[in-house]
C-alpha cells in the first residue's frame, strides 16, 4: 500500500466521518436538552431527504432550492414532533422517551415507504466526482466537498453555542436544568430550538451523504454510526462528537485493509461495544460517576 | 376465582391441537416462545430496569446452538439440547453482561443494540458452522423413542417448556432475589444502601435473561426447522421490547399477553409488510404515551395478577447531574 492510496482511503474515510460527526452532533443537541437518545434521528434525516429530492423532481428547483426545502422541512418535522409527542412524555423516565423516538422512527421509515417506495435513488451532489489530481495522490472533490461543508456547518454551530443567547441558554440547560429554569430560562423554548437545530444539522447531512449513499428508506440507519460516534468522544461533548465522527470514518475505512474484508460492516458496532466496555466516558471524556 | 382462572387457561391450552386449524398450532407455538423471551426480557428490562435491544441475538445463539447440537449428535435428547442451548446463551449474556455493568440507561441500549448485529454478522460469517446466508436446516427432534415430526407434538414440547419457565419466573420474582431486583429498578443507590449487592443481581438478571431467550432459541428452531440470519435482524429484538411495553413492564402474565397481542398481530399484519412498522410504532407511542403500565396494569385493578402489579412511577431521571 501507497501512502498516495492511504493518503485517498483517510481522506474519504474523513468525508464519511463528517457526516458521522453531523448525525453525532445532533444526537447530542437532542441529549443535551431533553437527556433523550432521539432513535428517530436517522429517519428524519432520510425524510427531509426526501422531500428535499421531491422537489428536485417536481418543482424542478435548483440543488441548493433542494437543500433549502429539506432544511425547512426537517426543522417544521422536528418542531412538530417535539411539541406534539416527545413535550407531553418528558416528564417520564428517558426510557420512555427512547421508547417513543424508537416508534416515531418505526413510522417515519414505514411512511416514506409508503410514500417514496423502498427503492434506491440517485441524488444529485453539489461536487463533481472526477478525481482531482494533487502529484501522486488522486482525490474525489466530493469527499472534498463534504468534510469542507461539514466542518462549515460545524464551525457556525460553535459560534450559535458560544456567542448566541440562544446557545448559553442551551448549554445551561445541558449542565443543569432546574439552575437553568430558575435563571429564568425558558427550558421549553430550549427543547423546541434543539430539536429545530438537530434536525436543520441531519438534513444538511443528509443531503451531503445522499449522491454518495443513495436515497433510501433504509438511509436512516447512518444515525447507529451517528452514535457510535458521539460515545467515542464521549456522550454530550461537541467537540468529542467530530472527533469521534472523524475517528470512527476513519477506522471504518482502514480496517477492511488490513483485516478481512467482511469486517466492514461490524466495525461501528465493534467499536461501539469495544468503547462501551474499555472507556465508557469516550477517549475524551471523563468517566461520569453520579454520587449520592 | 383465580384458581377457575388458571385452569380454564390451562384446559384450553391442552385442548388447543384439537380445536384449532394446523396453521394456529404453529401461531400458538410461536405465542409460547415470544412469550419465553418476553419473560426473560422483562425480568432483564422490567424487573432490573436494563433495557436491551439485542434479545433478537441472544434467540439466534440458542437457535443455532440447540439446531447444531441436534445436527452433530442427532441422539441428543431434546430437553438436553434446550438445556444445553440455554446454558450456552446464558455464558453469552454473562460475558456480556459483565463489562455492561458499568453502562446505564441509554448506554446500555446501545450497547445491547450493537450486540444484536454483531451476532448477526458472525453468523454471516462463520459459515463452516452456520452455513451463513445458505440457511440451516433443522432436523426434526427426538425424545426417547419418538421424533416430533408434527407441529402438535411440537406444540406440546413448546407449551410444557414455556409452562416451567413461567412457573419458575413467578417464582423468582417472589422470592428474595426477585424483591432485589425490583429494588433495583426503583432505585439503584437505595437498593444498594440496604444491603443489595448491585452488580451481582444486574448480572444475575442478565444471565437469567440470557436463559430464557436461549431455551426459547432452540425451541424456535425447532419448531420453524430452517434458520437464516435474516430472522434475527434488530427488527425482532425491537419486537420483543414492544411485547414488554404492551404487555407491561415487570409483570409476567403481562410478558404473556403482550407476546401473544404482537405475535397475533405480526401474523395478521403479514399481508401489509409496508404498514406494519407503521402500526407497531404507533402501538409503541399509545401504550407510552396512554398506558405506561401496560395492559397488565389497566388490567391490575380487575384480575390483581401479580403483586407487582402496580408499583409506583420511576422518578425522574437525569433532571439533575
Amino acid at each position: 500500500m501507497t501512502w498516495a492510496a492511504l493518503v485517498h482511503v483517510v481522506i474519504s474515510g474523513l468525508a464519511t466521518g463528517s457526516i458521522y460527526a453531523l448525525m453525532a452532533i445532533s444526537l447530542v443537541i437532542i441529549y443535551n436538552a431533553t437527556r433523550t437518545l432521539n432513535f428517530a434521528q436517522g429517519e428524519m434525516l432520510m425524510v427531509s431527504t426526501f422531500v428535499g429530492w421531491t422537489a428536485l423532481q417536481v418543482l424542478d428547483v435548483p440543488l441548493v432550492g433542494a437543500l433549502l426545502v429539506a432544511v425547512v422541512a426537517s426543522a417544521l418535522l422536528g418542531f412538530v414532533l417535539e411539541r406534539v409527542v416527545i413535550r407531553h412524555a418528558i416528564s417520564a423516565t428517558h426510557f420512555d422517551v427512547l421508547i417513543i423516538t424508537l416508534g416515531l422512527s418505526l413510522m417515519l421509515r414505514s411512511a416514506a415507504g409508503v410514500a417514496w417506495t423502498h427503492d434506491e435513488f440517485p441524488f444529485p451532489a453539489f461536487f463533481g466526482n472526477r478525481p482531482l489530481v494533487v502529484g501522486p495522490v488522486r482525490v474525489a472533490p466530493v469527499s472534498l466537498g463534504i468534510i469542507g461543508a461539514s466542518l462549515a456547518l460545524m464551525l457556525a454551530l460553535g459560534a450559535l453555542f458560544r456567542w448566541t443567547r440562544l446557545g448559553r441558554a442551551m448549554r445551561a440547560v445541558a449542565q443543569n436544568q432546574r439552575a437553568a429554569r430558575l435563571m429564568g430560562i425558558s427550558v421549553e423554548r430550549v427543547y423546541s430550538s434543539s430539536w429545530v437545530i438537530a434536525s436543520v444539522v441531519g438534513a444538511v447531512a443528509g443531503v451531503l451523504i445522499a449522491p454518495v449513499i443513495f436515497l433510501s428508506s433504509k438511509m436512516g440507519l447512518v444515525a447507529i454510526n451517528g452514535f457510535t460516534a458521539a460515545v467515542l468522544g464521549g456522550f454530550g461533548s461537541m467537540p468529542g462528537a467530530v472527533l469521534g465522527g472523524m475517528l470512527l470514518g476513519v477506522l471504518e475505512n482502514l480496517a477492511p485493509l488490513y483485516l478481512p474484508a467482511s469486517i466492514k460492516h461490524s466495525v461501528p458496532f465493534l467499536t461501539m461495544i469495544t468503547i462501551l466496555i474499555v472507556r465508557p466516558g469516550g477517549v475524551l471524556g471523563r468517566v461520569a460517576r453520579r454520587k449520592v | 376465582m383465580r384458581h377457575a382462572a388458571l385452569a380454564t387457561g390451562a384446559a384450553v391450552v391442552v385442548g388447543w391441537p384439537w380445536a384449532a386449524p394446523r396453521y394456529f398450532v404453529f401461531l400458538a407455538s410461536l405465542i409460547a416462545i415470544n412469550a419465553i423471551v418476553a419473560i426473560g426480557l422483562n425480568l432483564l428490562s422490567g424487573y432490573t430496569n436494563q433495557l436491551s435491544f439485542g434479545h433478537a441475538g441472544f434467540l439466534a445463539i440458542g437457535a443455532y446452538a440447540a439446531a447444531i447440537l441436534t445436527i452433530r449428535a442427532p441422539a441428543l435428547p431434546v430437553p438436553a439440547a434446550l438445556l444445553l442451548a440455554g446454558l450456552v446463551t446464558a455464558a453469552v449474556g454473562l460475558a456480556l453482561g459483565v463489562p455492561c455493568l458499568r453502562l446505564e440507561g441509554l448506554y446500555l441500549a446501545m450497547a445491547t443494540l450493537a450486540f444484536g448485529f454483531v451476532v448477526v454478522e458472525a453468523i454471516l460469517n462463520l459459515d463452516w458452522l452456520t452455513r451463513g446466508n445458505d440457511g440451516l436446516r433443522v432436523p426434526a427432534a427426538r425424545l426417547g423413542p419418538w421424533t416430533l415430526a408434527t407441529d402438535t407434538a411440537r406444540y406440546y414440547l413448546v407449551v410444557t417448556v414455556a409452562a416451567l419457565l413461567i412457573v419458575a419466573a413467578v417464582n423468582i420474582t417472589r422470592t428474595r432475589t426477585g424483591r432485589a431486583l425490583l429494588a433495583i429498578r426503583e432505585s439503584e443507590i437505595a437498593a444498594q444502601a440496604s444491603g443489595i449487592n448491585l452488580a451481582a443481581y444486574k448480572t444475575l438478571a442478565f444471565v437469567v435473561s440470557a436463559f430464557y431467550t436461549g431455551v426459547a432459541g432452540g425451541l424456535f428452531a425447532l419448531v420453524v426447522g430452517f434458520l437464516s440470519p435474516d430472522s434475527f435482524d434488530v427488527f425482532l429484538s425491537v419486537d420483543f421490547v414492544a411485547m414488554i411495553i404492551v404487555g407491561g413492564l415487570g409483570s409476567i402474565l403481562g410478558s404473556v399477553v403482550g407476546a401473544a397481542l404482537i405475535t397475533t398481530l405480526n401474523d395478521s399484519l403479514a399481508g401489509f409488510q409496508n404498514y406494519r412498522p407503521l402500526i407497531f410504532g404507533a402501538i409503541l407511542i399509545a401504550s407510552m404515551l396512554f398506558m405506561p403500565g401496560g395492559i397488565a396494569r389497566a388490567l391490575g385493578t380487575i384480575v390483581r395478577p401479580a403483586r407487582a402489579a402496580a408499583p409506583p412511577e420511576p422518578p425522574r431521571q437525569g433532571e439533575d447531574r
